[in-house]
């Protein structure tokens, strides 16, 4: 039952929102009534899962360890962003950079994404997922659109391109890894339990074949290096609260699907062979983010590197296996709260500001106190600072890597600490220094706040204390890897 | 009307393969597009073939489909855009013609190696076959690296689509009507979507030529 409600409520939502006429207030009520139904049924599922080991509605849709710890991050940060989202697109309303049209498009949209979202966690088809985060792509260009400005236009057909030849090749991926089962003449759903079935008498050549098309293909819309350059185009021309969603919520979605076949061609070929690549992959994109985030005049692209980076950290815990896997596991919980506050806190500097360049950012913590304090304090957690959970997740990975693996551990830590070095040198510019005399001071709404509090204030209780039920759920999603 | 005999599913995979050469070669957009729409009739015809082997209705509703969505809508949505903006020819490549066809052969000679040899298994009978398809998957991809028009990029990513499903046909990695018929409408959607921007592209930049469109270079 709980599925089939978190499928239906943001389809209802957005159905409602079509038919909405000329009350934001509705849109709103909606969002948020929406986004808090979801979060309970997401609640229930993974308690249920806690207890069970699998939550099921028929044979298409079903919930395991893995799924629910996706689908749970997904729906705690979407609650906030959803309320967020009401206050910035009032802000941004009340500026006249958007009318009624456009905030009742941006719902409808909002809640299609997270629709598909949700259908790609729960489906038991590999096919099924695949069209689900297809459907992401689609429902999200034209939020990256939004503003109709050339740039944005020109970040939103990179966006599309990119990422449709991405998930093609991810289909192709997929397809490979279904002969063993399609070839008895299986002619209904094939599940992911029939898919590990024919993992064992899958031929190794077309297995490693089907995994590098299926890390390619996904790794684009997680946005490893070298397939990432749509993300900090997309990134900087989206809606703060959407971003938000991509980086918390879409890059682990689409891990998912990368970590449920790696499972699959482990058993033709054994672990190294995926292992090795996630870990090529993993500290490409940490290298790579490190690098350019250096550069960075844009703060909101700035956060799209901090974003490549983790995807990279998380590729290496599962690169590395065992207790890395499980570390990664719980660094994308982490990541997915840590980075959706910072970019949640970016949108209240860009509502003051009005500019994305760093350079045009000054005296923030006299400006916006609250936001400021809070934007700190995202940036501590994402770059691993104590006491926060990331600071214990970066260390186990790289406890675990520097047994097997030093030289890679070891370029790891350095890209890591040059982020740290990077990240500092931005954030004091942009939180300190005299403010420009024309902006005043004050936080816009408490709308904008509140979530951001919200999220600040789990980001730190799970840092100190994973709930036992959590903490069972990602050690057994994690054993197999 | 079933297709099952080697030679003449070698021979239909050739027809997608050179209509993918030719896109590459075409300097007009409504050349570009027949030859989409003809490779879409091929694959239209393959699922027809296969629903008349399995005897299903259902996979005869995906072969009508196929054929309304790639032949007939798909088109119809490209000409129009090439008729409201006067598009007749389609914008220049990355690479000049003589190097554009040593990639081209070498991308179909890579798919010939030794390389792809294990791929056998999937179909002994339509090995030939399979391997035009990979091919064609290659070649597509380079459509889409090459070209610097927005609509041959979609025709691109298009042509890449049909040959992954000739390719599933082949190898007989075919998914029940119900999914079949999932990711026709998401390429439909796709279609819809492709195009809108397009027609966006051209009212803000003036051009569908991708290359023009600097203004993230700026940041």
């Amino acid at each position: 039952m709980a599925i089939f409600l978190i499928l239906a409520i943001p389809l209802v939502a957005s159905v409602l929102s079509f038919l909405v006429r000329k009350k934001t207030g509705s849109l709103s009520f909606i969002a948020v009534a929406a986004s808090a139904l979801e979060l309970l049924a997401a609640v229930v599922m993974t308690l249920a899962v806690s207890k069970n080991g699998l939550y099921s509605l028929g044979n298409n849709f079903s919930v395991d360890y893995l799924g629910a710890i996706v689908m749970l991050t997904l729906a705690i940060t979407g609650f906030p962003i959803a309320v967020y989202s009401v206050g910035y697109l009032k802000a941004e309303m009340d500026k006249g950079i958007i009318g009624f049209r456009r905030i009742k498009q941006y719902f409808i949209l909002f809640h299609l994404f997270i629709l598909a979202m949700f259908f790609a966690i729960t489906t038991t088809s590999s096919i099924l997922m695949w069209i689900g985060i297809e459907a992401t792509t689609l429902a999200t260009a034209f939020l990256i659109s939004f503003y109709n400005k050339p740039s944005a236009m020109e970040a939103a057909w990179k966006y599309l391109i990119i990422n449709s030849l991405g998930l093609l090749l991810a289909f192709f991926g997929t397809l490979l890894f279904l002969y063993p089962a399609l070839s008895g003449g299986h002619h209904e759903l094939i599940t992911w339990q029939a898919l590990l079935a024919g993992g064992l008498s899958m031929d190794p050549f077309i297995a490693k074949m089907a995994f590098i098309f299926v890390l390619i293909g996904y790794g684009t819309k997680v946005g490893l290096v070298p397939m990432h350059t749509w993300r900090p185009d997309a990134y900087s021309k989206t809606p703060v609260p959407v971003v938000a969603l991509f980086s918390g919520s879409l890059l682990n979605v689409a891990f998912l699907a990368i970590l449920r076949l790696k499972l699959v061609v482990d058993l033709s070929v054994g672990k190294e062979f995926s292992q090795n690549l996630l870990m090529f992959f993993g500290l490409a994109s940490i290298i790579v983010a490190a690098f350019s985030i250096f550069a960075q005049k844009n703060y909101k692209r700035l956060l799209a590197y901090s974003s490549i980076e983790h995807a990279g950290i998380m590729a290496l815990g599962f690169g590395f296996g065992g207790a890395g896997a499980f570390a990664a596991l719980l660094h994308m919980v982490y990541h997915a709260l840590a980075k959706s506050m910072l970019f949640l806190s970016a949108g209240n500097v860009f509502l003051k500001y009005s500019s994305t360049k760093i350079k045009n950012i000054r005296g923030v913590m006299s400006v916006l106190p609250i936001t400021g304090v809070l934007f700190i304090f995202g940036f501590l957690a994402v770059t691993g600072v104590l006491p926060f959970g990331i600071f214990i997740t970066e260390f186990s990975i790289l406890s675990v890597g520097i047994i097997n693996h030093p030289f890679v551990t070891a370029a790891a830590l350095l890209g890591i600490a040059l982020v740290f070095i990077g990240f500092l040198k931005h954030i004091i510019a942009m939180m300190f220094g005299e403010k420009d005399q024309s902006i005043q001071s004050g936080e816009t709404s408490a709308w904008l706040v509140a979530p951001i509090i919200f999220l600040a204030v789990i980001l730190l209780i799970v840092s100190f204390f994973v709930p036992s039920a959590i903490n069972f759920l990602i050690t057994s999603a994690t054993l197999p890897y | 009307m079933i297709i099952d005999n080697p030679q003449i599913l070698f021979f239909l995979e050739t027809l997608i393969f050179i209509s993918i050469i030719f896109i590459h070669l075409s300097k007009k957009n409504s050349f570009v597009i027949f030859l989409y729409m003809m490779q879409s009739l091929v694959v239209a015809l393959f699922l027809l073939s296969a629903s008349l082997k399995e005897s299903s209705w259902a996979l005869a509703l995906v072969a009508a489909a196929v054929f309304m969505v790639k032949v007939i809508i798909a088109p119809h949505f490209f000409r129009d855009l090439i008729k409201r903006h006067q598009l007749k020819f389609s914008v220049s490549t990355y690479l000049n013609g003589p190097m554009t066809l040593v990639v081209l052969a070498a991308l179909t000679a890579f798919s010939y190696s030794s390389f792809f040899n294990p791929l056998v298994i999937l179909s002994k009978d339509n090995f030939n076959a399979l391997l035009l398809a990979v091919a064609a998957m290659l070649i597509s991809v380079f459509v889409i690296i090459n070209r610097k028009g927005a609509l041959s990029q979609m025709i691109g990513i298009l042509s890449l689509e049909n040959a992954i499903v000739s390719f599933a046909f082949l190898a007989g990695l075919e998914q029940n009507a119900g999914l079949q018929l999932g990711i026709v409408f998401d390429i439909l959607v796709w279609i819809i979507i492709a195009t809108v921007f397009a027609s966006m592209i051209y009212k803000q930049f003036g051009s569908l030529d991708v290359s023009v469109m600097k203004n993230l270079k700026e940041e």
